[in-house]
């Protein structure tokens, strides 16, 4: 018998979110309808509170439940990563659902369930573990997606969220219980220590759980989904999608494949450094015919989705902060840009098409400088956060020896700055068309702390490197 | 052959044949039948290997509640079923040869199945599986112990589904009439009763 | 003739073939494709308790346990939210979930 009771710092974040959920639940569930606001606050204070608690837990690795549960600083930089995107996701909803009265106290509860199910794959230190946690994620996500359940959009992105993930989450157990069957053992740690050699059945085992992984963080050919869900669901519960649960299951994919399967790295480098040449690629050429801004950022994140992973197919220390480094430039890049997504309505009516944005420095020249800010971080044009991004993973991997991905990383950057670029001259060159309403101060902030983040990132970026690299170096 | 060997074709051939009805059918209601069908047999599996616990739970969760929802929403979702069935055998010839490649790959694999150099001591830091207690106990020991975790993030999943189920479909009507038990149950002989006197001639 | 681990792994093999196939082929029916995706997760129950039941360790059978609850939590919420896309379009033919595309 092994001891029971966890070390309690090292669970406090995930019992708080979990003892949060449930009394959050009986609040609305009590107090009826009119609830949603009180919930929404409420939860907007417990986020920032268990970022707090992952803020000050003691820079020490720490295991719990058998190892079951891993805390150690990468745990703790992708963690402080997926609250702030749900955080800061949850706090642009408000505005929004007030506008469409569709104020949901369960929204709110589904959030804080889902950044639990999060926290718990950040920090899966075993298969079960990473299951259990990417379905609590992803069954809450399936909800939300469906939230506005009156919008044959929203539902049918629903619908295609849930197939195709239930389809991707079988893959992934067939998945892991090869591997388990393989290697006797749930433990990523154990596994490593069995898996010496590629046998043909181990091998088999990471395809598919490679495959499930990537359904999760929408890369290519497993990305089918991520338009129509990114157009379809509720524009702030798109502004989460994009966000927090990406870095979640990047997390949990860089942990895999570096903790578990260390011995056979070439293997599972060939799977990443296709995949993420596809999605490079895909997220290139697709979004440039695109009309409607919400898809238009779909492929945009397929595409910055493939270039995270250029750092993950080096293999080395620097790769996977590179990683981490790409991660939280792309969150907080997401999160500027849904702001100003979130902006636009006419009337009171939301519009979604590129074309809105026509002549929009003449009428906010303060909210254009900042989206273009943003579209030329996104696009990866020096000296702005997004061009270090890139820089830091594409150094990595020709480190690494892997000179073709990064050509074609940077190729695809290349063709990729196109569509950013349109969105740019829409702005600042197309005849003006009528005013969106005013904007709620809660977007304005995020906003300007996001586009002043990626100008004037170059300044000062040591802080963040300096944590990105101890948290990759506690992975090896 | 003995026996398990005979039962164990039976089981199998009985699976495999109801799996390939479940996706075949041309009603749904038959493949959710075969649906049961198929997990009934997969519990006898379960029997023969000796994982008893897992058998009657897939019994008792699978044929008496997931099937049931099924059947549930297969009846009250009000569908021309026999027209949505027309045209699935176009693609079957196609379908068969991929399955039939990719199930020959999958094979393979299994034929590879070898425990490697390390995998014996792997076992041995495991959980112990049933020595001189059964099946059942020995799971009862290990769930709520080594792997409370596991069982409490599977009730989290649980409570998912059921805000996600309720939130999704759950509809206030507002001239329906319900019952109002706390009024009700306050109600006394003094709150009952409201005599009233009316005066001639005066009305109320 | 003794029955050994890669009989019962050829049975989840073909469960989870035809899971899949159920999945690609089925052109008209949601429902049906929700129940092909319970086939695959039987078919990787039937890997893990197999695997368990002769490594002769417990963690596949609890792991499979774990697999039945959250499946049984997936269906709930695929039908819910089936119901809700029949409400609003009333159809649940594969076809008509076309409402958005590009």
């Amino acid at each position: 018998m092994t001891q029971l009771l966890p070390p309690i710092g090292a669970v406090l974040p995930e019992l708080v979110l979990a003892i949060s959920a449930i009394v959050l639940i009986l609040i609305g569930a009590v107090r009826g309808e009119g609830s949603a606001n009180l919930v929404t606050g409420l939860a907007i204070a417990v986020l920032a509170a268990v970022g707090v608690l992952v803020l000050l837990q003691p820079a020490v690795e720490v295991t719990a439940f058998n190892g079951s549960l891993v805390v150690d600083a990468y745990s703790r930089f992708m963690k402080l990563l997926a609250v702030l995107g749900a955080v800061v996701s949850l706090i642009m909803a408000v505005d929004w659902q007030a506008r469409e009265k569709q104020a949901k106290f369960e929204y709110a509860v589904l959030v804080v369930i889902a950044t639990l199910g999060m926290c718990m794959l950040i920090s899966a230190g075993d298969l079960i573990a990473l299951y259990l946690g990417l379905e609590l994620m992803s069954l809450s996500l399936y909800v939300v997606a469906a939230i506005n359940r009156d919008s044959i959009r929203s539902t049918e992105a629903g619908l295609k969220y849930f197939v195709l993930g239930a389809l991707s989450s079988g893959m992934l157990l067939y998945g892991a219980s090869f591997i388990y069957g393989f290697t006797g053992s749930v433990n990523f740690l154990q596994i490593a220590a069995v898996a010496k050699e590629p046998s043909f059945g181990l091998i088999f085992g990471i395809v598919f759980l490679l495959a499930g992984l990537c359904f999760k963080v929408s890369a290519v050919p497993f990305h089918m989904w991520t338009p129509d869900v990114y157009e379809g669901a509720p524009t702030p519960v798109t502004a989460f999608f994009a966000s927090a649960p990406k870095v979640a299951a990047m997390a949990i994919f860089v942990r895999v494949v570096i903790e578990a399967f260390p011995h056979v790295t070439h293997q599972w480098q060939q799977i990443v450094a296709f995949v993420s040449l596809a999605s490079m690629v895909l997220g290139a050429f697709a979004a440039i015919g695109q009309r409607n801004i919400k898809r238009l950022l779909a492929y945009s994140s397929i595409g910055h989705m493939g270039f995270a992973l250029v750092g993950l197919a080096a293999g080395t220390p620097e790769g996977v902060r590179g990683v981490l480094l790409y991660m939280s430039i792309y969150v907080v890049m997401t999160l500027g840009t849904f702001a100003c997504v979130l902006t636009m309505r006419r009337k009171g009516q939301a519009v979604e098409t590129i074309e809105d944005l026509s002549g929009l420095a003449r009428r906010n020249p303060v909210m254009a400088l900042a989206l273009g800010a943003l579209m030329f971080s996104l696009a990866g044009i020096p000296p702005l956060a997004g061009f270090l991004a890139k820089y830091y993973v594409f150094v990595a991997a020709i480190q690494a020896g892997l000179y073709g991905l990064a050509v074609v990383g940077v190729l695809a950057s290349v063709v990729g700055a196109f569509y950013y670029l349109r969105v740019v001259k829409i702005m600042y060159f197309d005849e003006p068309v009528d005013d969106f309403d005013p904007m709620p101060t809660e977007l304005k902030a995020v906003l300007a702390v996001s586009g002043l983040f990626t100008i004037f990132y170059f300044v000062y970026p040591a802080p963040l490197i300096e944590a990105a690299g101890a948290a990759a170096r506690s992975l090896f | 052959m003995n026996v398990a060997a005979a039962f164990f074709y039976l089981f199998a051939f009985v699976l495999v044949a109801s799996a390939f009805m479940v996706i075949s059918s041309r009603n749904p209601v038959q493949s959710v039948l075969f649906l049961i069908l198929a997990f009934v047999n997969a519990a006898g599996l379960f029997i023969l290997i000796g994982a008893e616990f897992l058998a009657l739970i897939l019994v008792v969760v699978y044929v008496g509640a997931v099937a049931v929802l099924f059947l549930f929403v297969v009846m009250m979702l009000d569908v021309d079923f026999v027209e949505l069935r027309q045209g699935f055998l176009q693609y079957l010839p196609v379908g068969l040869v991929v399955g039939l490649i990719f199930l020959a790959e999958l094979v393979l694999v299994v034929g590879a199945w070898v425990t490697g150099p390390g995998v014996a001591s792997a076992v041995a830091s495991a959980p112990p599986s049933a020595g001189d207690v059964g099946n059942v106990q020995a799971i009862g020991r290990v769930l709520y112990t080594d792997y409370i975790y596991f069982f409490q993030a599977a009730g989290f999943v649980l409570l998912v589904a059921m805000i996600g189920a309720i939130v999704l479909t759950l509809r206030h009507k507002v001239n329906v009439k319900r019952q109002n038990i706390s009024a009700q149950v306050a109600r006394t002989a003094k709150t009952a009763m409201d005599v009233v006197k009316v005066r001639p001639g005066q009305g109320l | 003739m003794v029955i050994g681990l890669s009989h019962y792994l050829t049975v989840a093999a073909i469960l989870f073939t035809l899971g899949t196939l159920g999945i690609f082929l089925n052109r008209k029916n949601v429902i049906v494709i929700l129940m092909s995706v319970e086939l695959i997760l039987l078919a990787v129950n039937i890997n893990l308790v197999s695997f368990s039941a002769f490594l002769g360790n417990l963690t596949g059978q609890i792991f499979a346990l774990l697999v039945l609850t959250v499946a049984a939590a997936e269906a709930a919420i695929g039908l819910a939210i089936l119901v809700v896309f029949y409400r609003n379009r009333g159809s649940i033919a594969v076809e008509d979930i076309n409402a958005m595309k590009g």
